[in-house]
Order: structure tokens, then sequence, then C-alpha cells
């Protein structure tokens, strides 16, 4: 599954990275890249880094906020816990 | 609702240009501006076209998720609203989920809070008229 090695390379270096929390993890398979102060920021050094290949950006949440849409859709979902 | 542009995201874009791939061309959508929605997404229609991955996993409360979020997967693209007489709403990165439905409810993608963060966003009811700044 996409991005399933990412996340739980995030979610294993999540406790060192809580000190960080708003702010924008990278991760490429097994490896912790570096944190950014923004989303556009990772996202361009996930491409400069590793064009077309896979990788995660996640912004760093202590507990997990979930978004919240109010209108009835049904979200693609993904059979992963965060 | 609005008409939007939606692409692949400006760091997608160089990759693909270094890669010497075709850059897909932009997505025209129908797009709905809703307050209710904290984060914007795109039906995966849209993002099947523009040659998409997930660069990301979110979780996603909506009406039939119940108790528990839904893991969405998350992509980055550009979104462009077009104006007659001033330059296009432009936002060269930013993230979206992915979810179905919306080109039955007569739309292709909603932009929420995140979008309207930018934007001055102004609804007079009483004449029917929602304004846009940026």
């Amino acid at each position: 599954m996409a991005l399933e090695r990412e996340l739980a390379a995030y979610m294993q270096k999540l406790p060192e990275l809580k000190e960080q929390e708003g702010k924008f993890a990278l991760f490429h398979s097994d490896d912790f890249v570096d944190v950014y102060s923004s989303y556009e920021d990772a996202i361009k050094e996930g491409y400069n880094r590793f064009g077309l290949e896979p990788f995660l950006v996640k912004q760093i949440q202590a507990t997990e906020q979930a978004q919240f849409i109010s209108r009835i859709v049904a979200p693609e979902t993904t059979a992963v816990s965060i | 609702m609005v008409d939007a542009f939606i692409g692949v995201s400006a760091g997608k874009f160089s990759a693909l240009q270094q890669a010497q791939q075709q850059i897909p061309p932009l997505q025209r959508v129908r797009a709905l501006l809703d307050t209710g929605a904290s984060g914007s997404c795109v039906d995966p229609m849209v993002l099947t076209a523009l040659g998409l991955q997930a660069t990301g996993k979110v979780a996603v409360h909506t009406p039939t998720t119940g108790a528990a979020p839904a893991i969405c997967n998350q992509y980055d693209v550009s979104i462009l609203i077009p104006t007659q007489n001033a330059p296009a709403f432009q936002i060269l990165t930013t993230a979206v989920t992915e979810h179905e439905f919306f080109k039955a409810q007569g739309f292709h993608a909603l932009l929420g809070r995140d979008i309207l963060s930018r934007c001055v966003f102004i609804y007079n009811g009483q004449v029917k008229l929602f304004t846009l700044g940026y």
C-alpha cells in the first residue's frame, strides 16, 4: 500500500518530533529526512530529493487532529490507522 | 460555486520537467466554496487525470464516517481560480484529500477553510451574492 513504510516511520519517529508540533516532516521509505516550517517547503524538498519516487509529508501532531467535512461524502479510505 | 483549475503542484511540475515527462494539463472543475470543510478535497477522477500519487495521509471526519475518522490519501496540487479583470487567484502548492460523489452533486471539488483562509470571503444572503477577495 502506498506510503505504508513512510507512515510507520513517522509513527516511530513521532515521540522525538513532538517538540516541533505543527511543522511538516518529510519521510522517504523508512527514512526520516527533515522537518520544515511549511507544507510547501516540505513538498518542494521531497521532489528535489526524490523526484517522482513516493515520499510522505506529514504535519507533526502529538494527537492526530482529523479534518472535518460537513457535507455527506464518502471518503476514499485506506486501511491504516494513525 | 466557482470554476477553478486543478493542476500538479510547483514541485511536481519541476520534477516532471527534470524527468522529461509530459506535464498533465490543468483540469477544469466546478468547485464548491465550503465553510463547513476544514480542508479541501477533490474527486478521484480529477486526481487520476493528473497522474498524481499520494504524498500524505490524514484523518477525516464526514457525516458518513461515524465515530472514527477515515484515513484518506492526501495529494499536493495547484489551484487556480480565474477572474475576468484581474490576475487569477493561484496557489502553487496546497494539499487536498480525495472524496467521491461530488460529480453526482454537480461539482468536482470542495474548497474549504484552508483555501478561504487566504481570501476575504463575503456572503450577502439578501441579494444571493458572494465575493471572494484575494
